[in-house]
């Protein structure tokens, strides 16, 4: 049942121009970027760097590819979920002989698929200098695990936002909100104490860092995976509450 | 063995807000029942709760003994909200094949059970298109063949001639005659003529509540007719002939037996073995000038405003 509702919604992204767009940006925004990283490693004197190429590579284009995924999510999961609240769909799914939890898990399995798809484009940037340059695979699919983690855990909150509201709009925003909270909450150690390691483990980004440095680490996989878990958990009480009213 | 769908005692509130009160009824396959009421009535929460899409406050729906909210239980349901569940990028084909697997249509079974509800829907034609491209009549077909491919014992539909001509109307209602010995059929509307026309029993909601719940009359009743009378007499004169067992005036809205003139108007329920003819024959013969006489508005109708007026009376 899973795997029948993640294959509409895969098939879904792919008839309308939305999963091709998308894509398409990336790939524009990554190569960019790629370029940019490699104009300091060409020419008669390149500048003093603070890093080598591989952690260059590494830290731009998944990083950057990080960003994209934070905004892309959250519109997809929206669609996914809200978009069949509001058109009227869901009460088919409602009606049918799957659980709820077989309904999101359908839904995340497809965002899960829609995510690793894009974390194919930079990976293949960062490989195709392979033989041209000292390429370091096993740090680049560490980060391609990271972001795609990172990918899973935004569509998780997108989930969760989705659920909220029927207008996939204003679920976008809220997802969006939590996401960029989830972002800076580390930041709040400079307004009060020196260390507040709490709010450090809270953040994404901190733990995606480690990954882009090339370490799986199981800390990580477990900020990923909880976190990844909560939101669908919220996700689904949600959903069991509209049902329950 | 346990009846198709069994409903005790079923309440559902939106927050403070009562909008199904004490529900309770039973269906077998072959009971066509239509849900009746005006706008507002919860006709169509009724159906999200029995198609267990909404959980009720308290009570129980149960289809074949099982609870409507396991999972296994909605094998056996097939519904159509009031706005077809459609994926507007999907093509028909496509969207029947997702379908199936949704109602777990064994793999092998799907190629078949697809062609079938086509050719029943008569959606042969467009199997290609895509559903947000097709006319409203062949997305209400779509939504209707959704409910039906796995072949359910149960069939919820929520208005389902809704917004339809004529012609599609008419297939509708031979579709729900065809399904009917296999299956139990809930219809929810407020068109009095769609559910005689399809119905066999009815339920009647206003407020959440049952005003009227069992078969439906005799659509085919023949012994009531409305008369007017252009030198009308007094009731007593009009019961006293022989074709007419029951006569009573029909004020006009609006007035009553105090304030109106002589009534021209009369109900009549023709004594046992009377024809209509003897009837006219006897009114024309007393010299009453009879200028109509004509069958009265359908049973139906009638238990319906009965209904809802008894009910709006203080």
């Amino acid at each position: 049942m899973i795997g029948t509702i993640a294959r509409r919604e895969w098939l879904a992204a792919f008839r309308t121009p939305l999963a091709w767009v998308l894509l398409a940006a990336t790939q524009a925004v990554l190569a960019w970027i790629l370029l940019r990283v490699l104009d300091g490693f060409t020419g008669a004197e390149p500048p003093a760097r603070s890093a080598g190429l591989n952690l260059e590579l590494s830290h731009n284009l998944f990083g950057s590819a990080a960003v994209l995924l934070l905004l892309i999510a959250p519109l997809l999961a929206a669609r996914a979920l809200s978009g069949e609240l509001r058109d009227g769909t869901y009460q088919m799914l409602g009606a049918a002989p799957a659980n709820l939890a077989e309904v999101l898990l359908g839904k995340f399995a497809a965002l899960g698929a829609l995510m690793l798809m894009l974390c194919l484009p930079p990976l293949a940037l960062a490989l195709a200098l392979l033989g041209a340059a000292p390429i370091d695979p096993g740090l680049f699919l560490a980060a391609a695990l990271g972001l795609w983690l990172a990918g899973l855990l935004f569509s998780a909150v997108g989930l969760f936002a989705a659920s909220l509201s029927t207008q996939p709009a204003a679920a976008t925003v809220i997802a969006y909100g939590l996401l960029i909270l989830l972002s800076i909450v580390n930041r709040a150690d400079h307004l009060a104490a020196e260390q507040l390691s709490l709010l450090d483990w809270l953040s994404w980004n901190q733990h995606l860092f480690w990954f882009l440095s090339g370490m799986v680490r199981v800390s990580d996989l477990a900020y990923y995976g909880l976190m990844t878990g909560l939101f669908l958990a919220l996700a689904y009480r949600r959903l069991d509450n509209l049902r329950l009213g | 063995m346990e009846p198709l769908l069994r409903v005790r005692a079923l309440h559902r509130r939106f927050g403070a807000k009562p909008v199904l009160r004490g529900l309770e009824f039973r269906l077998e396959p072959g009971d066509v029942l239509g849900l009746l009421g005006p706008n507002g009535a919860g006709k169509t929460t009724c159906l999200r709760v029995l198609s267990g899409n909404l959980a009720p406050s308290s009570g129980q729906v149960s289809i074949r003994g099982r609870a409507i909210a396991a999972a296994a239980a909605r094998g056996q349901l097939g519904y159509l909200p009031e706005r077809p569940p459609l994926y507007p990028e999907m093509r028909v084909d496509e969207y029947l094949h997702f379908c199936a697997r949704l109602h777990r249509v064994p793999a092998r079974a799907i190629g078949q059970a697809v062609d079938r509800v086509k050719r029943r829907c008569g959606l042969d034609q467009v199997g290609r298109r895509l559903l947000g491209k097709l006319s409203k009549g062949y997305q209400q077909r779509a939504g209707l063949a959704q409910a039906l491919i796995h072949e359910p014992e149960l069939v919820i539909l929520d208005e389902p001639t809704d917004g339809l001509d004529p012609l599609q109307i008419r297939e509708v209602r031979e579709l729900i005659r065809d399904l009917a010995p296999s299956a139990g059929v809930i219809v929810s509307s407020h068109a009095l003529a769609e559910v005689q026309a399809v119905c066999n029993r009815v339920i009647i909601l206003r407020d959440g509540e049952v005003l009227h719940q069992g078969a439906l009359p005799d659509a085919d009743a023949d012994n009531r007719f409305c008369v007017r009378l252009r030198h009308p007499p007094a009731t007593a004169e009009l019961t006293a002939l022989s074709p007419i067992a029951v006569a009573s005036p029909v004020f006009a809205s609006g007035t009553s037996s105090e304030t109106a003139s002589a009534p021209s108007r009369f109900r009549i329920e023709l004594a046992d073995g009377a024809s209509p003819d003897q009837l006219a024959a006897a009114l024309v013969g007393s010299g009453w000038g009879l200028l109509e006489l004509v069958p009265e508005r359908t049973d139906l109708e009638r238990v319906f405003f009965q209904s809802i007026d008894a009910e709006a009376r203080p």
